[in-house]
This record gives C-alpha cells, structure tokens and sequence, in this order.
C-alpha cells in the first residue's frame, strides 16, 4: 500500500529521512521495478517492497528527449519521485509499450501537417490546419505568447485555450504555407 | 434520448464533449453525461462506460499536459473515464461539485462564471470580454452606450456640426469656382481683371478658411475625444474600486489597467481621427458622387470603373506594410526584451563572466532587427510613389477621355478642371473609406471591453436592510463555506465563537485557508453557504464602509503608497492631528526611527521614495492600523521574515496595539502567538483544534506535531 503520512508526529528523523530520499536518485530497470496496466486505464508499479497502485508518467525533456529521462511520480498532491527510467533500453519491450500509452495519455502536442488557412483578425489569429491526429482549427492571440520558438526551425503554437501545436521544422513546409506563418516568425 | 436508456424520473443534468480519444485523436460525438442517477461515457454515439452515482465516490478531473483527463473513484480504485482537450479543462473541474450536490439529493445545477475564450455563436475569439462584439446580437446596445457618451457633450457636438457642413460646402464649392473662373474669365481677348481677382480672392480665401476650419474641427474632435475618454476613465475606476476583490483577482492588474488607460485612448484616438471627418467625408463622398454624375455621367462612370481596383490596391498595401511593420515591431520586442534581461541580470552575467556570450546574443539580434529595418525603409521608399502612381491612374485616363471631349467641344475646359478635381477628391474618400472597418472594429471592440465591466454588479453590496453598527467584538462563525471557485472548497462547515477583546491565533500548514478565513473576517469575500455573524449582526447586513473603518490591518507585506510617512499613517483616517499620528508612531515604536530620517515624517515613501527596512515598513502599518482604534484586528504574518531586534519591538509594538480588542493573527513561528488567548488549527479545510497553547500541546495533536518540528529545526546546533 501506499505509505500514509501521519500528520500527528512529526520528528525530525523522518524529516531528515525524507530530505534523504529526497536528494537520492532510483533508477529504475527491468530487475526492480515491475509495471503493469491496471484495467482501468493507468498504471501500477511495484518496486521492492513499495506498491503503487497508479503512477505518473512525466518526460523531464519533453521537447528534446521524449523518451528518454522519464520520472516516475506519485499522483497525489506531493506528486513524490518513485525513480528514473534512463532510457527505455533499461526495461522490457511490454513495459516500453505501458510506457509509452501512459505518455500518450499525458502528452497532448498534435504535430501540424498542413497549414489550410490563417486569418487575422483583430487581434486573433484563425488557424485550419492538418494534424497528426486529425483536421483541426484553432486561434491565437496575436502578439501574444503563442508562438514558442523550440529552436531556430521548430516552433510551438500555443492557442487561447493553452492547447499545445508543434511544428518540427519549419523549413519543410511548402511556400505557400510558408508565407502564411512569416507574420509570426 | 433512447441512446442513454433513461430510466423514469432520469434527468441529463451536466453533458462534457470529451473531444479527443485515448490516442489523442480528435473525435466528434463523445461526452461524459451526468444524469441524476449515473454518470456515462458515449463514445462516438454509443454508450461507453456507465456507474450509478451510489456506486462512485467521486468523480475528478486532471490537467494534463495540453490535455485533460477524467476519472470516476469507486471502491477506492481510479477508473479512467476519457479524456478532453485543454478547451474543456474548467468546464470539467466543476463536475466534481456537480457530483456532490446530486449525491445529496439536491436539485440545483452547477454553473461556471468563467468566461468563455470564444464566442459559441462564430468561434470568434473573445477579447476577454463576456458578450462577443461582434454577434453580440445588441449592436443597438453598442449605438446607444456610443449616444450615451457623446450625450454630455451635445454643445460641443452642436459647433462640431457646423464646421463639418462648413467645410463639406468650402471643399465642394471650390473646383466650382476654379471651373468659373477658367470657362467664363479666362477667355482670350475679355481682360475682366475684375471678375479674375474676385475668383482668385475667393479662392485664396477657401483655401485658406478650409485650413482654419479643418484644425479648429480637429481641435475640437480631440478635445472631445478627451473629454470622453476622461468621463470614461473615471467611471472605470470607480466602478473597479467598487467591485469585490474576485473580480480583480481573476484578472491581472495589467489587463484592468489597459481597459483604463488603452482602452479609454482608444476612444480618443477614435474621435480624433476618425471622428472628425467621419461625416465629413462620408456627405463629400455622396455629393461628390453626385456632382460628377451631374456634369458628364459617362465620364463619372468611367471614373467610378476604377474604384474598386483603387480600394483593392490600397487595402492590399496597408496589409504589407502592416506585416512588415509588425515583424519590424517583434523584432524591435525581441531586441527590447534581451536588453532588459541582460541589464538587470548584469550581476549574474558579470560573475559567472558570461560578458562575451551575451554581447554576441545581442548583436546576432540587434542585426536581425537593423536587417529588417532596412529592408523596410527601402520597401516603403520605392513602393509608396508606385502605389501613388497606381491609385491615380484613374484620375490620368480621365483626362485623356475628358480632354478627347473638351477638344470635340462637348465638355468646357472648366468643366473638365471640376471633374477632374472630384475625381482626385472621390479617390482620396474612397482610400480613406476603406480603412473605416477596421477602426469601427477597434472602437466596438474598446467600448465592449469597457462595458464588461462597467456593466458588472459588485457581488458585495450593501443589503437593503444593511446598517451601521458598532463593533464590540463578537465574532461567530455560523457553519461558515467557502470557495474562491465554487467547485473548489477552501473553508467548509466552520464554527467558532470568538468573544470580544479575544486574541485567535490561526495556525496550519499553508494552503489550508487560513487567509481565506481572515479575507472573510474583513468581508472582502462572502461565504458560499452558512454565516458569520458580529456582535449577532450578519455581517452581510452591516454597511460595508461602516465596517471597514473598525477594522485594522497589519499584514506580512505592507503596501505604503506613494507619499510621506505621514500622510501613508492617516491614509485611514485623512483628517487625523499631527498629535494623534505622532502617538501612535509612538506606540508602534516607529516614531523614534522615523525622526532619525533626514526628512522625519515628511520622508517621501513609495516605489521611487526612500526605501525602508521590512521592520520599519511594518511599524508604519501597525500606526495606521492603530490610528483609527479598531475594534476588530486582523494580523497576518505580521512578523515574519524580520530580524530579531525589529521583531522584539513589533511584538512590543503589537502587544499594545491587540490589547483589548478582538485580534485574529496567523503567524508560521508560532512563538509569536505565544500571547494568543486560542489557538485555532485549520486542517484539510476545517477547524481541526481549538484550544489555548497549553490544551492543545496536551492533546499532542496536530499542534504538538508543529512545535516540535519547529523546536527541533530552529534550534542552534549543538556543537
């Protein structure tokens, strides 16, 4: 079971406990740690001794390495470190898969395809667009901070209701689409 | 809806789309639906999952990254119900309340305040504002708050009028007289140098009148503008003073002050340049139109041919140079913005010697910026006269059509001078014209910005009913809840009597509420549910200005305004004596500080005045709070991160000043709330204990746990 915190003694050997963990980097692999779907859409982990029944899946790098470097974390408020996965190469290829389902579940970052239209209007500006995960319109505020720039070539449009778009390199897109984005490059 | 299988009796109280699958594909036709008795998913139209609300014990909604997802607890185990796109992420945190309220057999629906980012109506984006204003659907609305405006005004209005029908008359009336003067005095061998000079003083004389008359139109359309914009400031900010604290803290101070000073320019702006020759222009336009007909239709039709491809020439230039100037702009940001970071970090640049690095940064932008510029300027310069060049190509096949005519005989040569020049005149309204929507749209857009808040209730007021009535000192919590959302509950089911002259000291992990419960204390928020009574007086039925002036202050940050001492210590009480501010300086141990200042009370203070130490900032505020002799005190933090002197003569300080009255104060060393009469422990939202210091370390509670944990920390290591 998850370990309960009892509010009613505090001493200061459980603090300096704490702090311990705290500082102390797990990584985790295929010897320690075990993952498994829960049927109910997350997943459980136990490590040694230590059970929980749902776990976070977070990216530390989430736009320079979206699979390596993943902390695995409580979900409740304190939102605690359980351990590191390095590198997927660490766990075996079913745990990658539960991995990878559990980022997809967190991570929400469609990749623009094809720009159909941007219009500005007052302020706002009207995106068509193509994703990868399917047609979609959005809009920006202009001079605002929606658009992130990642790096020289890729940039991360942020829309008025903090849903996130990529697009990964600017300089593949075609003229035309092109020539649409300029006025926020 | 045969789809969800109602039973009897079965009502859809709260349907969410859930608009992306678990893959994260976008998908139509899948909701989360809350009916009286269950909770279930549809997936694209058929029924996914399905829990009576008896078998779940919550239902919850978590941010994600971008995204969001929705889960229903049930035998302690988390099901995963679906998940929705960072659009929906308020609307769902309120289903967590809504479960509550239906568990409990009660009827009523939960509704969000928030405001909507788009217009449901035509996806517009909202500029932050309630109602679109666009398809707001009161146009008539915006017309009349525009009349309302101008109604105060309607002298001023009234000499307006009349100089635009001047200068409308002087400007049409002006090819005329060229036209006379060429067709009926120029003529070859009639020397009427009388006739001539009469011509040529009137004109002389509308050509100069116009000028006079044009400045001292615009003269008074800005002042106007000035006029109405002040009117519209000062109403802003009264009304944003009036409102509660909620409506400021959803929105940042930043944004309220664009909608009193931007805004309000924008107003001005409008009458100044648009404004004035709104009418003007538009009556020239109509008339000229008509004159040209008039004279040669066939010409005027010609004329007119060009017109669209004028506008469309036009139109299309002011978008470049918009989005080349804007790119300009960003690029200058840019430049700005890396600036300010480097010079204020300087001594983070300078000791991690990153001198270099930075100077390259700012050069690869400052060239980026000066490159643009350049391409800019050339632009501008080399396009302009081509596109001067372009819009009067009109004017050019006019005169050679009209001087084919004059030469056949069917036209006057003065005739052709006054078609020519309205011509020139229809281009130039044509030009301006175009540009109308947009600064209508800007205008809408500032008076429907202005008018959300304008139109705002405050949701404290004073009752019908709401008296004045001196404070003694009771205060009871009567089953007191509270959430700065509704969906989010800080404080729930409070009880507490506390009697007057009584010191509470609040104590409990951050976050817990005790703030909160000190914020409705000063009745800047109202409970959701329950009451808090004064003396036995609900506090919703005292008047609000009544109160506030019993109550004092003291709280960790202390916000002196922009002023002397003195004048920061009677902020309270304006009219106070030079002998009451110098006593309570006394009592709250600042009068000896204040006197060893150059400029004693008179020391100006405030963001650019003299800066004081943390401790002396607070002694000043427990004078002001002093000032006014409240019956009710209110101390939060009052003594946290001062050093130990200053701390030793602010507890002096507010020792005297707690004496007698009823004082609430939260301290995190809870040393200082040593002469506290009740300690009050708020945890997970409620009155966990009450209790003086001794009760409560009896107890070995959750109090006994936080005096240990800050003996044991704060002690000096023994070495």
């Amino acid at each position: 079971m998850r370990e309960k915190e009892n509010n009613e003694s505090f001493s200061l050997e459980k603090m300096e406990q704490e702090t311990d963990e705290m500082l102390r980097i797990r990584y985790l692999n295929r010897s320690n740690a075990k993952f498994e779907a829960t049927n109910t859409g997350f997943l459980s982990l136990r490590v040694g001794e230590e059970y929980y029944p749902r776990v976070a899946v977070v990216r530390m790098f989430p736009f320079l390495h979206k699979d390596e470097l993943i902390s695995i974390r409580t979900t409740d408020e304190r939102s605690k470190e359980i351990g590191i996965i390095e590198k997927f190469s660490d766990v075996d290829e079913e745990t990658v898969k539960l991995l990878q389902d559990q980022l997809t579940l967190r991570y929400f970052t469609p990749i623009i395809t094809r720009i159909h239209q941007i219009k500005d209007e007052y302020g706002y500006a009207y995106w068509t667009v193509d994703t990868d995960h399917g047609p979609c319109r959005f809009t920006i505020q202009m001079g605002g901070n929606g658009i992130v720039h990642l790096s020289d070539t890729r940039i991360l449009i942020i829309d008025i209701d903090e849903n996130r778009f990529e697009i990964p390199d600017i300089d593949r897109l075609t003229m035309k689409e092109r020539k649409k984005l300029d006025l926020f490059l | 809806m045969k789809l969800l299988n109602l039973t009897q009796e079965e009502e859809i109280y709260y349907c969410l789309p859930l608009d992306i699958d678990r893959n994260g594909d976008f998908v139509q036709n899948s909701y989360t639906v809350m009916t009286n008795r269950r909770i279930l998913t549809l997936e694209e139209g058929k029924i996914g999952q399905s829990f009576l609300l008896s078998e779940i014990q919550a239902v919850k909604s978590e941010p994600q990254i971008a995204c969001g997802i929705v889960y229903v607890v049930a035998e302690g185990k988390e099901i995963l119900l679906g998940r929705f796109s960072a659009k929906h992420l308020t609307r769902y945190s309120y289903l967590f309340r809504g479960l509550e309220i239906l568990k409990q057999g009660r009827k009523e629906h939960v509704v969000s305040n928030e405001y909507e980012r788009s217009c449901p109506k035509c996806k517009r984006a909202l500029p932050g504002t309630r109602e679109c204003p666009r398809c707001s659907g009161k146009k008539e609305g915006i017309a009349y708050v525009f009349v309302n405006m101008l109604m105060p005004h309607k002298h001023r209005l009234f000499v307006i009028a009349v100089l635009m029908f001047l200068a409308t008359f002087v400007t049409l009336a002006n090819p005329a007289i060229q036209r006379y003067l060429v067709d009926e005095v120029l003529i070859p061998g009639v020397n009427d140098w009388g006739k001539a000079g009469m011509c040529l003083f009137l004109m002389l004389l509308m050509t100069s009148g116009i000028v006079f008359v044009n400045a001292a139109k615009s003269y008074l359309c800005s002042k106007l503008g000035a006029y109405i914009s002040e009117d519209q400031r000062e109403k802003l900010f009264r009304k944003i003073q009036s409102l509660s604290l909620s409506f400021i803290n959803e929105r940042s101070p930043g944004e309220l002050m664009n909608r009193i000073t931007r805004d309000t320019e924008r107003i001005k702006d409008f009458f100044g340049d648009v404004f004035c020759n709104l009418f003007t222009v538009v009556i020239l336009f109509v008339c000229v139109c008509a004159f040209m007909l008039i004279l040669n239709w066939k010409l005027a039709i010609l004329a007119f041919v060009f017109a669209p491809f004028s506008v469309a020439l036009s139109m299309g230039w002011r978008k470049q140079i918009k989005k080349r100037f804007h790119l300009q702009g960003a690029k200058s940001d840019k430049m700005n913005n890396n600036l300010q970071d480097v010079i204020s970090g300087m001594s983070v640049v300078k000791s991690y010697g990153q001198e270099k690095r930075e100077s390259e940064h700012f050069d690869e932008t400052a060239e980026e910026f000066a490159k643009i510029q350049k391409s800019n300027e050339v632009f501008f310069a080399v396009f302009y006269p081509i596109l001067n060049f372009a819009l009067s190509v009109g004017t050019y096949l006019v005169i050679y059509v009209g001087g084919k005519n004059v030469l056949v005989g069917n036209m006057t040569p003065g005739e052709l001078l006054q078609f020519v020049n309205y011509t020139s005149m229809l281009y130039m309204y044509i030009n301006w014209i175009s540009g109308m929507p947009r600064a209508l749209m800007n205008l809408v857009t500032s008076l429907e910005r202005i008018g959300d808040v304008l139109n705002q209730d405050p949701s404290i007021l004073d009752g019908p009913g709401a008296v004045d009535h001196e404070i003694v000192g009771e205060v009871v919590f009567d089953r007191a809840s509270f959430g700065y959302k509704s969906y989010q509950p800080v404080l729930e089911d409070v009880n507490l009597t506390v009697h007057p002259g009584e010191m509470i000291g609040l104590v409990g992990a951050s976050g817990t509420g005790k703030s909160t419960l000190i914020n409705l204390i000063m009745h800047l928020y109202e409970v959701d549910d329950g009451a808090i009574y004064i003396d036995g007086v609900d506090i919703r039925n005292i008047r609000l200005e009544n109160y506030h002036s019993q109550i004092g202050v003291v709280l960790q940050e202390n916000f002196l305004f922009a002023g002397t001492i003195f004048n920061n210590i009677r902020f309270a009480k304006p009219d106070a004596t030079y002998e009451e501010v110098i006593r309570v300086a006394k009592m709250a141990n600042a009068h000896d500080f204040i006197c060893k200042l150059p400029d004693g009370y008179n020391t100006y203070v405030g963001e650019k005045g003299y800066s004081l130490s943390g401790g002396e900032r607070q002694r000043i505020a427990i004078a002001r709070a002093m000032l006014t002799n409240p019956r009710l005190l209110i101390l939060d933090e009052a003594t946290a991160s001062l050093d130990t002197e200053s701390e030793y003569l602010i507890q002096r300080a507010l020792g005297r000043l707690t004496k007698g009255r009823t004082t609430f104060a939260i301290a995190h060393r809870l040393s200082t709330l040593k002469d506290a009469d009740r300690l009050v422990v708020i945890d997970g939202h409620r009155i966990a204990e009450v209790g003086s210091h001794e009760e409560l370390l009896a107890k070995k509670g959750i109090y006994y746990g936080l005096v240990q944990a800050q003996m044991q920390t704060s002690a000096p290591k023994e070495a």
